[in-house]
């Protein structure tokens, strides 16, 4: 349920509010509007970081920066601007879920909140792909080669015992 | 300049072609839309190769349209860079075959018979060739030689007429686990085959041999090993090879093609004047060219006055399936995990085969681990038994549990994709690429038998993996065509109504045009393409030589 899109839906408005969130994300705060009314600023970075965590706790452990590598991916010219949208607005959806329920963003709810507040969007078509997708990169930071800067001396493989295949590469594509 | 000849596209289909004329002695141009790469170029990196396709164009400058029929007659529009589905393969010297797993079976006499042998099938166009497995034999045993296949030969109900009486080069070493496939074959009463693969085991060919890294097939080969058409040819002749050039139109008048028009990085449009001119831009690019490159003599297209261009497209048809292995014993369990050797192993038991008294023609089916990409295979374990969505601790166990005390033997199916009327190429008329030129629509439709026979063989492998105590078996069998296994389009035929090319892969309607990639193909046998493709194009070769050598004689 997207409280933000719920009275008003006019194309020239989605626009707006697109060109709203590719501008601001990563970069200041999104607007969570319950209904019409102010509810106050939700700091993205703050956002992205604690939903990993909660999705993959490993990351905490094994130090994955995954949080800048998401930010990396958000800027990449290779990740279609359909997904990088698609991410922008989960951040904003799950924030109206979390409004929704339990009166605050995200980020301010307990851990078993954050958990009900994850499993409810599993069950939305949106919600399930948005962690499908959110845990892809997550994985994909956890797991590549260290040269990304995200998986730290190669922690990601040595949880995993994994054998990286050589040569491994002297530059970082991203 | 005139060159003696020009190429369109440097894969296996284009060059061989370069290989054989420049090396007699002609003036050869390569024209290759992609960036030249050496072995020192490529590495592991599983981001870029795989995740972010650094050797495919971006989307979003180059897509595809694809046009996909429903069984009830309906076709749903996908534009490819909204929904992340393209058909590239490898933008680069030597294309796709850098990328290859070199996975390769000749096709098998009856192969060249479809019609004949098996009799037509209602809603295909099924025809024979126009040669015969005997007028190709030479060229595969010559692709063996030159480019390099290792393997070995075992006595089989379907083993191909061979020259030769073994490969080349020995195969590669394997995985001690699959002594226990064989044995599980051996109970089965099925034969176990050694896979033949396109990499050397040893240093041959001024090419060092394969150093067994665990990443093979999606990736260049950073030792040269694998026979790719830049490692086995390109870097071993002196044609001329201009990269980044992108050829959007062929200028020609009414019997000959006169230049190629090409586009440079910048792009600052050049052309190419030669004799004979040879297009190989991977099957689906090259009629794509044909079609954009309309004139007042060819309306329609170039050398589609027929109306045949881009028609009966083909893929391989089958699918996939895995199973999951976890053994008690200890070293058992070690060998498993072993990893960089090869599994290596085919079955061909059912390339013919009878069911309620008819004769099908059935397929191979390949075994191979699991990629060891760590990012796709952890990726794999998202949901759960009952395929719920899991996250948290609950997700990071199952990955740790599965990624390091398991392994996964993966098949794969190889069976006709039976060629129809709503299965081809065409240009769209909305959408343009960077370079203004209409993209290529794939218009797409999988035939019901395909199916039934690929179902037929997967659920053989299936046996195989119970056989040896797997777990999670799993099997794919769809209409999903395999961007990577793409046909036809252009195919050869002594009719010129029903095909493109003649038995030379000359177009019927011009005098110097020639099609070599796999676009030639009117059924594509139930193999992966490459070695065919290849040894085709040897084929041609020894044809363009004594055609140019009349040609400059005269």
């Amino acid at each position: 349920m997207s409280l933000y899109l719920s009275d008003v839906c006019s194309p020239m408005f989605l626009k707006t509010r697109r060109t709203f969130l590719k501008s601001t994300f990563c970069t200041t705060a999104l607007i969570v509007l319950p209904k019409s009314e102010l509810f106050g600023a939700v700091p993205i970075l703050e956002t992205i970081a604690l939903v990993q965590e909660d999705l993959f706790p490993s990351i905490r452990k094994l130090d994955i920066n995954s949080s800048s590598y998401l930010s990396l991916i958000l800027h990449h010219s290779r990740v279609a601007d359909d997904e990088k949208e698609f991410l922008r607005n989960g951040v904003q959806w799950l924030n109206e879920e979390a409004v929704f329920h339990y009166k605050h963003p995200y980020i301010k709810l307990s851990s078993s909140q954050r958990q009900n507040i994850l499993q409810i969007i599993s069950k939305q078509r949106w919600g399930d792909n948005w962690i499908y997708t959110m845990l892809t990169y997550i994985v994909e930071a956890t797991l590549s080669d260290p040269i990304y800067g995200a998986n730290r001396d190669g922690a990601g493989w040595k949880w995993l015992e994994h054998i990286p295949g050589l040569p491994q590469p002297k530059e970082p594509y991203l | 300049m005139i060159y003696d000849i020009c190429i369109i596209g440097s894969g296996v289909g284009g060059a061989p072609i370069a290989y054989e004329l420049s090396n007699a002695g002609f003036n050869v141009v390569v024209l290759e839309k992609g960036k030249d790469y050496k072995e020192e170029d490529f590495n592991k990196d599983e981001l870029a190769v795989c995740r972010r396709e650094i050797f495919t164009p971006p989307l979003k400058e180059e897509q595809h349209v694809i046009n996909e029929r429903d069984a009830d007659g309906s076709i749903m529009r996908y534009e490819g860079s909204k929904y992340n589905w393209n058909f590239w393969n490898g933008s680069m010297v030597g294309g796709s075959s850098n990328l290859m797993s070199g996975f390769f079976h000749r096709m098998k006499p009856n192969d060249f018979k479809l019609k004949s042998v098996y009799g037509e099938i209602d809603g295909a166009n099924v025809v024979d060739w126009p040669i015969s497995y005997e007028d190709l034999e030479p060229y595969y045993a010559e692709v063996e030689k030159i480019v390099g296949v290792s393997g070995k030969i075992v006595k089989h109900r379907f083993l191909e007429p061979r020259s030769t009486p073994d490969f080349p080069y020995p195969a590669l070493a394997v995985n001690g686990i699959t002594k226990y496939f064989d044995e599980a074959c051996k109970s089965l009463a099925y034969e176990s085959i050694p896979t033949p693969r396109a990499i050397l085991p040893l240093n041959a060919l001024g090419r060092q041999g394969c150093s067994y890294s665990n990443f093979c097939g999606s990736y260049g080969c950073a030792t040269g090993a694998k026979g790719s058409a830049r490692a086995a040819l390109l870097q071993r002749c002196s044609a001329t090879i201009i990269t980044e050039a992108f050829v959007h139109r062929l200028e020609s008048n009414d019997k000959k093609v006169t230049k190629a028009h090409y586009y440079d990085k910048n792009r600052i449009s050049h052309s190419v004047d030669a004799k004979i001119f040879v297009v190989a831009a991977q099957a689906i690019e090259s009629s794509r060219l044909l079609l954009n490159s309309k004139n007042e003599f060819f309306p329609n297209g170039l050398a589609n006055n027929s109306g045949q261009v881009g028609k009966n497209l083909i893929f391989s048809a089958g699918g996939v399936g895995s199973g999951r292995f976890t053994f008690e014993s200890l070293s058992k369990q070690k060998e498993l995990m072993q990893t960089g050797l090869f599994f290596n192993r085919s079955l061909q038991d059912w390339y013919e085969y009878e069911e309620n008294d008819k004769k099908y023609k059935g397929g191979t089916i390949d075994f191979l681990f699991e990629h060891a990409n760590i990012i796709s295979r952890a990726t794999k374990e998202f949901y759960d038994e009952n395929g719920e969505l899991i996250w948290g601790e609950k997700l990071s166990a199952k990955i740790h549990k599965n990624l390091t005390t398991s392994r996964v033997l993966t098949f794969e199916v190889f069976n006709d994709w039976l060629p129809s009327d709503y299965c081809f190429v065409s240009v769209d008329e909305k959408i343009k690429d960077k370079f203004d030129m209409p993209v290529g629509a794939i218009n797409l439709y999988g035939h019901p038998h395909d199916i039934k026979v690929g179902t037929h063989l997967a659920n053989k492998a299936v046996k195989v993996l119970q056989e040896m105590g797997a777990s999670d078996i799993y099997m794919s069998i769809s209409s999903s065509p395999p961007p990577n296994l793409v046909a036809g389009g252009c195919r050869f035929g002594m009719d010129p109504k029903t095909s493109v090319l003649d038995a030379n892969c000359k177009a019927h309607e011009l005098q110097n045009l020639y099609v070599t990639d796999a676009s030639f193909m009117p059924t594509g046998g139930s193999v992966p393409y490459t070695w065919t493709i290849y040894a085709n194009s040897f084929r041609v070769a020894k044809h363009l030589v004594s055609r140019l050598n009349a040609l400059n004689n005269y």
